[in-house]
């Protein structure tokens, strides 16, 4: 009970919970549909949806200050790499933030001349862009992992004395081989560059938990702009899969990715 | 910026700027509507009130567990009238979250078949109950308080010794209830908590009177009590030393 406590006073962890409960609604809204469950009940799931989707806009409401402030921070790290994608990526949830905003104005009926449709694709829109810097930043911080990795590994079978041939180190060029044995030592290397992709993703819970998370979440902006539609049961099992990942990140805060 | 996302990170304060939005936007209606002219403004503040209000609920479930947890907590603590008081109060916002959980059952259409009234009276009247309780247990540690200082003050006139007032039998009464309010007002001063949470009891049960039926203001009152009632919540969280404390 106290743990529930502690977890629903962070307002953020309420929300993840209402964005868990909107995409299990869809999900379940699109399984009754396959199913021909009664008309009744599949409007029950979509009006519950509909209440859902406007109280997380409510719910939302302060988290352009939010993201400004973590793109404050994130001005200040090291790497400039790094940098580039956090910051770019937090001021795009921001505006992401500003147009849900604009959307909530218009849907509680404060300014009734907004146009849904218009601001509801600049808002997806935006989310796109900031999921796209945050699986870049993965992909950086993967193939710097994968780097060390490797070195780790062909520094510690030189010191174990005698290399192995044409050895085990993916990040570099074959050596001057012969060009006959070409494609079987090109799948030979792309299955040791996945060996050792999986070795440092099993290593990184909180990498590997942000990557999963970054990907079920842009199945989202590209099915709502249309850029891959995917229908409603993948964007339903997507969003769930993202909202409980992100809740297990609140509860368990070491598997949070620190930049 | 950095402290107000400190602040809107917590649910509760979150919970209260809406609240305070909501009751400032009952009282500016309130102020506004028989003003001509001021119908699109007065149409505005009614939407905004009905969609913040719907939102909250939100914030409101799941809270049953706060209370029953609440409640455990308030079983022990050491003082017979606090603990007689605070836990009937927190058992009272129990049943009270109960009825509301099932109101926003009926209202997000989950199940047709609740009587809105009746639930909606008996969740206003468990309010009205454990904001009772609450200000019973607020009226008894002013005492106390009120108590100390005039222990205080007569330790402090003993060991002065002074020379002793005439004072004729009519200001007699005058005299007896300007020491009691100025013993009111150092005891309140020396316990901001107790001042706070006072405050907002007082102002908080303004609303259930009027559901009730037991005392009907106006939704200006009813607004202004609400919004001073916010602002104290708002303080509370932002202030956690402010929050009145049970040993």
């Amino acid at each position: 009970m106290d743990a529930w406590v502690r977890f629903s006073a962070q307002s953020q962890a309420r929300e993840r919970l209402c964005r868990a409960a909107q995409y299990a609604c869809s999900l379940l809204g699109h399984a009754l549909q396959r199913h021909g469950a009664s008309p009744e009940l599949q409007k029950q799931i979509r009006q519950l949806e509909g209440h859902l989707s406007l109280g997380r806009k409510l719910l939302r409401l302060g988290n352009s200050a939010d993201a400004l402030e973590s793109a404050k921070r994130a001005v200040h790290l090291s790497d400039v790499v790094l940098r580039f994608c956090i910051t770019v990526s937090h001021l795009n949830r921001a505006l992401y933030f500003a147009c849900d905003n604009v959307l909530w104005a218009g849907k509680s009926g404060l300014a009734p001349r907004v146009d849904q449709e218009k601001w509801a694709q600049r808002s997806f829109r935006y989310y796109l862009f900031s999921l796209i810097m945050n699986l870049s930043r993965d992909a950086y911080e993967i193939r710097l992992l994968m780097e060390q990795e490797s070195s780790a590994c062909s520094r510690r079978l030189k010191g174990s004395g005698g290399g192995v041939p044409g050895g085990i180190e993916t990040g570099g060029l074959g050596g001057p081989g012969t060009p006959g044995g070409g494609l079987p030592q090109l799948a030979l290397k792309l299955r040791l560059r996945v060996l050792l992709l999986a070795r440092v993703l099993r290593g990184h819970p909180p990498l590997l938990l942000d990557v999963v998370r970054n990907a079920c979440d842009l199945f989202i902006p590209l099915d709502k702009l249309g850029l891959w539609r995917c229908g409603p049961g993948i964007v339903g099992l997507c969003g769930l899969v993202s909202s409980i990942l992100s809740i297990l990140t609140l509860i368990c805060p070491w598997l949070r990715l620190k930049p | 910026m950095d402290a107000f996302t400190r602040f809107t990170n917590q649910t509760q304060g979150r919970d209260r700027l809406f609240r305070a939005t909501q009751y400032t936007c009952m009282l500016l209606r309130y102020l506004l509507e028989p003003k001509a002219g001021k119908e699109k403004v007065v149409m505005k503040l009614k939407k905004l009130e009905s969609s913040v209000s719907t939102g909250r609920k939100w914030f409101r479930l799941g809270n049953v567990v706060h209370a029953v947890q609440a409640t455990e907590q308030s079983i022990h603590a050491t003082d017979l009238v606090p603990r007689l008081c605070l836990t009937l109060a927190n058992l009272n916002r129990v049943i009270y979250f109960i009825c509301d959980t099932i109101l926003w059952v009926r209202s997000v259409g989950l199940a047709s078949g609740i009587n809105k009234e009746k639930w909606r009276t008996w969740a206003a009247r468990h309010y009205y109950y454990s904001l009772l309780l609450s200000l019973g247990r607020d009226l008894y540690e002013i005492s106390l308080q009120m108590e100390r200082v005039a222990h205080s003050r007569a330790k402090r006139e003993k060991s002065s010794p002074q020379d002793p007032l005439e004072y004729s039998v009519a200001d007699e009464e005058t005299e007896w209830l300007q020491s009691f309010l100025l013993l009111l007002f150092q005891a309140l001063k020396q316990h901001p908590p107790l001042l706070l949470d006072t405050v907002k009891n007082f102002c908080d049960i303004l609303n259930p009177l009027d559901q009730l039926g037991i005392y009907k203001s106006n939704p200006g009152i009813i607004g202004l009590g609400g919004l001073v009632s916010s602002i104290a919540g708002m303080i509370t969280v932002a202030y956690p030393q402010m929050k009145l404390k049970t040993p």
